[in-house]
């Protein structure tokens, strides 16, 4: 019985959410390449979404552009969140391996990603008053994905529903604690290389005299 | 020489010149003419007005002026300047040749004179002189000799409080020869009357800003006792500053204010509501945008006079900036014009501005003189241009609105009333262009459902054909793999 590919595991989880993420756990189906392209187009769809959506819809100010948000809100956050995730349902008994919530939530990740990208397309094809179609397809998307998700990481650690809900929570909280240090890092090393590029330059300058 | 380099030397030289164009289109003012774009950034422009020549009270011939107030031009083209420091009303014609001088006015017998007077108006319909007699707490009304008619002093009334000094500021009348006078002590809006002097009320109130703290006093009001409430702190609005009156008679107010941009201007409706609402300008900001920055403190626009020009565009002049920012008569900013400074075209302590035809006049009472500012033929363009458009003539506007492309690449109205007369014309993937360019979210997406029906019309047959062939590649796809047409053991047994 159910012995899939690793690709048509994707389809088995993403059409069967309530057992789909179980039969992923016992048939160790997940596959991390998968999950990376998914993650990648995550970021695309980030990019896409703001800046090539219908100019019926939507005006961006395009004076500036910057990618570091998008690349936050695509790559970093997500890791965050494995990372942060990871560390605190090991101390709750949760059987999740990093590799494995790594998988489960980019799988869970695919319905959102995929109706951000129809909508993007969509909003070149609708006027301003068919808005209603394209809305609908985000919200379904979304809403698929929270489905995903919970059902998702209650399977990767083996928790009761309640215990899911109450580790993301502490989840968050982990994840605001490492983004608080790593900014913090990235000054204090701003820091030194300021103080190294002034020594630097004191000595240039004596040398020079 | 290489046609590689050729090119290069062409272009270089195309570059030089079209510096050097800009360079002399812009050196004729004294100041950067600038205007603002879609996202409120200021964006160079070029010049709508050029200023002409200035006058004082010398070449005019009556005396220096001291502090003049307020200035009028009447409907049989005279000025009337409020000279305020030297207690005195001047009045020329539109070339500032000198008429006569009023000191002294003649109320029954009577003499009077005019102590600080800071406001003048000319009534249209009577022909009857108003003025502003500041420090002496009246308004005058008499004929255009002098003989006094009525004064206007403080209502005696329950509505006027009657602790509240009567300090006249700018007076106007409208057709139905209703008074209003702008009085500085109150903020209720303008005092008004009717025509026999009897006091009516107040008209035009602006309204208080939601802030923060009004905020927070509205919500201990609800919940403190009537005695607490006596003693805390009243909100009132900002009272407005000056108004004027346009061709179909209607009222426009400004506020000098630098924190509030509430009820910044208004077109009143009669029974004193804001009409420039209902136009869809309610996020228009006033004056400039953004305040200019100084090392140690910023300053923000402040509104001191309005002018309805021939066209029903609003002349409103900034005393903080010395601008005189014109707007159409839907709050479409036309042009900025003027400055701070010493030369020709900026001021220190402007205070009033007025327009004829195609000039604008601002009062300086710093500087004690009037600049005259004429339409460059840039303005002309983008003032037939806007006046085309607003009437509902889109077709008749694209040429000039072209024209004024060719002056200005950064005019965003442009592109707009292109658009439209490309729009009606049905062309409407031009019109989506110039939609894009300048940003009009709204409009593209009527231009594009446009499009997107002639695209439809014109390939319906052809996309059918296309949808049906894909249905029936995919049935046939279904049924062969069912049969096991891909299946590779199959196949290979059947060999």
């Amino acid at each position: 019985m159910l012995d899939l590919t690793k690709g048509q595991f994707v389809k088995h989880v993403l059409f069967h959410p309530f057992e789909g993420f179980e039969d992923l756990r016992w048939k160790k189906g997940g596959s991390m390449r998968i999950a990376v392209v998914v993650l990648c187009l995550l970021f695309v769809e980030q990019l896409a979404y703001d800046r090539m959506y219908g100019f019926q819809y939507s005006v961006v100010y395009d004076k500036v552009f910057n990618i570091v948000p998008y690349f936050f809100r695509s790559f970093i956050l997500f890791l965050t969140f494995v990372v942060a995730n990871w560390a605190m349902c090991t101390l709750f008994d949760g059987e999740g391996s990093m590799k494995n919530i790594f998988i489960d939530t980019a799988y869970s990740l695919i319905p959102f990603v995929a109706s951000g990208l129809i909508a993007t397309v969509l909003s070149h094809i609708f006027v301003e008053d068919e808005y209603i179609f394209i809305s609908a397809i985000e919200i379904i998307g979304t809403a698929w994905t929270v489905v995903l998700f919970l059902s998702g990481m209650k399977a990767v650690h083996q928790f009761s529903f309640g215990k899911t809900l109450a580790l993301l929570l502490l989840t968050v909280v982990a994840m605001i604690a490492i983004l608080f240090l790593l900014i913090l890092l990235l000054t204090l090393f701003q820091q030194v290389l300021i103080f190294i590029f002034s020594i630097y330059t004191e000595l240039s300058y004596r040398l020079r005299v | 020489m290489s046609g590689l380099k050729k090119l290069i030397s062409i272009l270089s030289a195309a570059a030089i010149a079209c510096s050097l164009a800009t360079m002399t289109a812009s050196a004729a003012e004294s100041y950067d003419p600038y205007s603002y774009d879609r996202w409120g950034d200021a964006v160079a422009s070029q010049a709508g007005y050029t200023a002409d020549y200035f006058v004082d009270g010398t070449t005019i011939g009556c005396g220096a002026f001291n502090e003049p107030g307020d200035f009028f031009i009447t409907e049989d083209n005279q000025f009337y300047i409020a000279d305020k420091g030297n207690n005195r009303i001047v009045v020329t014609d539109l070339d500032f040749n000198l008429i006569e001088i009023l000191t002294e006015f003649d109320y029954n017998g009577e003499k009077l004179e005019l102590k600080a007077p800071a406001g003048v108006f000319v009534d249209k319909y009577t022909d009857n002189l108003y003025i502003c007699d500041t420090d002496n707490s009246r308004v005058i009304k008499c004929d255009r000799d002098g003989n006094v008619d009525r004064l206007f002093e403080k209502p005696k009334s329950e509505l006027y409080s009657q602790e509240l000094t009567y300090n006249p500021q700018k007076v106007l009348v409208d057709k139905a020869g209703n008074v209003y006078v702008v009085v500085k002590s109150v903020t209720k809006g303008a005092v008004m009357y009717n025509a026999d002097g009897d006091f009516l009320g107040f008209y035009g109130a602006n309204r208080v800003e939601a802030t923060a703290e009004v905020i927070m006093n509205a919500f201990w009001n609800t919940i403190s006792t009537q005695a607490q409430r006596e003693h805390s702190t009243k909100t009132t609005p900002i009272g407005f500053t000056n108004f004027d009156l346009d061709d179909d008679g209607f009222i426009y107010t400004v506020t000098d204010s630098q924190e509030i941009k509430t009820d910044a201007v208004k077109k009143l409706s009669p029974k004193g509501t804001n009409i420039l609402e209902t136009l869809g300008a309610t996020d228009v900001v006033f004056g400039d945008i953004d305040p200019a920055y100084y090392s140690i403190y910023t300053k923000n626009s402040s509104l001191t006079d309005i002018d309805i020009g021939p066209n029903g565009e609003m002349n409103i002049l900034d005393f903080a900036h010395g601008r005189v920012f014109q707007y159409d008569k839907l709050a479409n900013l036309m042009f900025i014009v003027g400055g701070t400074g010493e030369q020709l075209g900026t001021f220190r302590n402007a205070t009033s501005v007025e327009s004829y035809d195609n000039h604008l006049y601002v009062l300086d009472s710093r500087k004690n003189s009037i600049t005259v500012f004429t339409r460059t033929t840039f303005g002309e363009i983008v003032t037939e241009a806007t006046n085309l458009y607003n009437d509902g003539y889109y077709e008749e506007s694209y040429e000039p609105w072209c024209e004024v492309l060719k002056y200005d690449g950064n005019y965003r109205r442009a592109y707009i009333g292109i658009g439209n007369a490309l729009f009606q014309r049905e062309e409407y993937k031009e019109a989506m262009k110039y939609y894009k360019i300048s940003i009009s979210r709204a409009r593209y997406s009527k231009a594009f459902e446009g499009y997107r029906n002639e695209f439809l019309e014109k390939y319906f047959s052809l996309l059918l054909v296309l949808v049906v062939l894909l249905i029936v590649l995919i049935v046939v796809y279904r049924k062969a793999k069912k049969r096991g047409v891909f299946d590779r053991k199959r196949a290979k047994r059947r060999m």
